[in-house]
């Protein structure tokens, strides 16, 4: 928990231009994430939670400011480099899943595998999936999928290539309760394995399973404080007196 | 990345769309069916000519009255200074002729018997003809020397008069009407089929070359001489010599154009598919549209696929695909697709050819030239009507496409 992995410095984003038609979605944000931390991004929508998340993923550039990711400043890269990144360093799942369609499960993994040097991609795919807990449905397509399970294959596909961070935007939202707790517990056990996690949402219950929350107003941070009433979602769903689905991280898979 | 994954991928990537991918298959298909069907015709027809030289020996020589200016147009009538005399000293005094036919010639004659009539041009021929041409009687005779003596009113005629006139019978011995002067058939020649120029050779009457100067046309000259050389390798020295000859013959001083035209058997075929060549490349053009055409609809529903998926290019995007993965994908997408409509048009094409050769005799022939003409031009469009749509996807931000 002391090297940082995450650095911002500064960051603002302004869509638009001139003075009464730019919004500045942030304003001079700067933040450091340590390496091994499970952080929870809160705000309200339109806060500018999404954007900051965009531009730490090295989705979005950032209209000014720094940002040092593992030690490298991102600004500076071509697109060939930025690529590589976003493919090896960083996973990333999505509120609405993001699966291709008519592609099944194995394939849907398979995608970050193409964009790398790898050569055993169906066996890195499989593994990936079976640590979330969906051997038994790889050949199946998105639309025969509940959205619990969409939502681990797009963890599985995220962790496929064994990224520091992952960051997920609004993971639960599409999700039923209980399937959004199954989804944080798999965040948490991850996270557990030394992964560093950072989860954007507007729930202050799913904030919650984070060591770090921070809250952002009008694009500016206003508070970035350690969780001190953590939970853990095994507790809750063992609490529910459910089975916790076949989930089966181990060291082995990663 | 490695080529098999992107091939993958933009396969992956068409099959989700299969309407869609055939759709803008169609065009092409159609582009490349027309070229291959014109490429097979354009080859069929240099093949025929080739095969005609060929069927004539490249060891002949052709001598016609006129320069290169007298040809076509001649506002002064017929060149009146190629004679008899010529062929005879060229056969004395060139080392490497063999043999000479001397000949002269009308335009189309009404040749009328009994009740039937039948139009076709009248030749006049020593026996030579024969040899030079290596072009027989099916039947009886051919002309002999003594009918050339004796002005002889007789005719070997071809094949397709022979059927247009007599039919089944045995023409031998029967008497037609040239220009109202009575000949007697003395032979029917083989079938010979179309010329290298395209006209039917079979469709011919030959008399007596002294009867024709004499009795039908009332000249002294020729029209002009056919040679036969002992070897294809006399052919350059061969046509020096005999103009070299006939200029002395004719006075022909220094500066003065030729007033005759020898050409080989050889640059005749460079002329007919010269000729044949312009032609082809009308034809290419007309098939080359339909091809751009093709190309634009590819290039369209391309781009609105690349719309369409802004989501799915972003994801990749964010998953780390380059740009240079995108332009590849979609490129590989385009060009697959109307590489599949290539290939589905050079059957279709070279199916096209055989119907076209069946049903109107024109001769076609599908060679690797027509199917590597067709896979060429159909990479060609895909990868230039891909590459607009490509860039484009390319040129996506990663966050952009995640919002669709």
């Amino acid at each position: 928990m002391n090297k940082k992995i995450i650095e911002a410095v500064d960051i603002s984003k302004i869509y638009g231009r001139g003075v009464d038609t730019s919004v500045t979605a942030l304003d001079n944000v700067s933040i450091e994430i340590n390496e091994g931390e499970f952080i929870a991004i809160m705000g309200a929508s339109g806060s500018g939670k999404s954007t900051l998340m965009n531009i730490l993923g090295c989705l979005d550039k950032p209209t000014k400011g720094k940002l040092i990711l593992d030690g490298v400043e991102v600004s500076q890269l071509d697109d060939e480099e930025l690529a590589a990144v976003r493919n090896k360093k960083i996973g990333f799942v999505f509120q609405s899943f993001n699966l291709l369609a008519r592609t099944n499960a194995l394939e849907n993994v398979e995608l970050p595998l193409l964009y790398s040097d790898r050569s055993n991609i169906t066996e890195l795919a499989r593994k990936a999936l079976v640590s979330v807990g969906l051997s038994d449905r790889m050949h199946h397509l998105p639309n025969e999928l509940s959205g619990g399970q969409q939502q681990r294959v797009a963890i599985a596909r995220a962790l496929v290539n064994d990224p520091e961070i992952v960051f997920a935007d609004e993971p639960t939202g599409n999700l039923d309760s209980r399937s959004g707790v199954e989804i944080m517990s798999l965040l948490q056990i991850l996270n557990e394995q030394g992964r560093t996690i950072v989860v954007v949402t507007h729930e202050k219950d799913i904030a919650q399973h984070a060591d770090r929350i921070i809250l952002i107003t009008d694009g500016k941070i206003t508070s970035d404080k350690k969780n001190t009433n953590k939970i853990q979602a095994k507790e809750v769903i063992s609490d529910a007196g459910e089975q916790f689905p076949e989930t089966e991280v181990t060291d082995e898979n990663r | 990345m490695k080529t098999g994954r992107m091939m993958k991928i933009a396969f992956i990537g068409l099959g989700r769309n299969k309407l869609r991918t055939f759709l803008m298959m169609v065009g092409v298909i159609i582009g490349i069916t027309a070229l291959t069907m014109v490429v097979a015709a354009a080859l069929g027809a240099q093949e025929r000519i080739v095969d005609r030289v060929k069927q004539f020996g490249y060891e002949t020589l052709m001598v016609r009255a006129g320069g290169d200016v007298e040809r076509g147009a001649r506002p002064g009538g017929e060149v009146t200074t190629l004679k008899i005399e010529d062929a005879e000293a060229i056969l004395a005094e060139v080392r490497s002729v063999i043999e000479v036919a001397p000949f002269n010639r009308r335009g189309r004659s009404d040749v009328v018997y009994q009740d039937k009539s039948a139009n076709a041009p009248l030749f006049g021929v020593t026996p030579g003809w024969s040899t030079v041409w290596n072009w027989h009687v099916a039947r009886g005779d051919f002309i002999s020397d003594r009918d050339i003596e004796q002005l002889a009113r007789v005719c070997v005629i071809g094949p397709t008069v022979q059927r247009e006139l007599f039919g089944d019978l045995n023409p031998i011995g029967e008497v037609i009407r040239v220009g109202n002067v009575p000949f007697e058939i003395i032979g029917v020649m083989e079938e010979r089929g179309i010329s290298a120029g395209g006209g039917d050779m079979d469709n011919r009457v030959f008399i007596p070359l002294s009867t024709f100067m004499r009795r039908v046309a009332n000249v002294d000259h020729i029209y002009g001489i056919r040679i036969l050389l002992g070897s294809v390798r006399d052919v350059d020295r061969a046509v020096e010599e005999i103009t070299a000859l006939l200029r002395e013959r004719h006075n022909l001083v220094p500066g003065v154009p030729d007033d005759f035209t020898v050409r080989s058997a050889e640059e005749v075929q460079a002329m007919v598919e010269g000729m044949l060549g312009t032609f082809n490349v009308l034809l290419i053009l007309v098939a080359g549209i339909s091809l751009i055409a093709g190309g634009i609809v590819v290039a369209n529903i391309m781009l609105i696929s690349v719309n369409e998926r802004r989501r799915e290019i972003g994801l990749r995007k964010a998953v780390g695909a380059r740009k240079k993965d995108i332009t590849t994908q979609f490129l590989f997408e385009a060009t697959a697709v109307t590489l599949t409509g290539g290939v589905i048009g050079i059957i279709l094409g070279g199916a096209g050819a055989v119907l076209l050769e069946t049903i109107t005799q024109t001769p076609t022939a599908i060679s690797w030239i027509s199917v590597a003409v067709g896979v060429v031009f159909s990479v060609l469009v895909g990868i230039i009507a891909g590459m607009q749509p490509a860039k484009r996807a390319a040129a996506l931000q990663p966050v952009e496409s995640l919002r669709g």
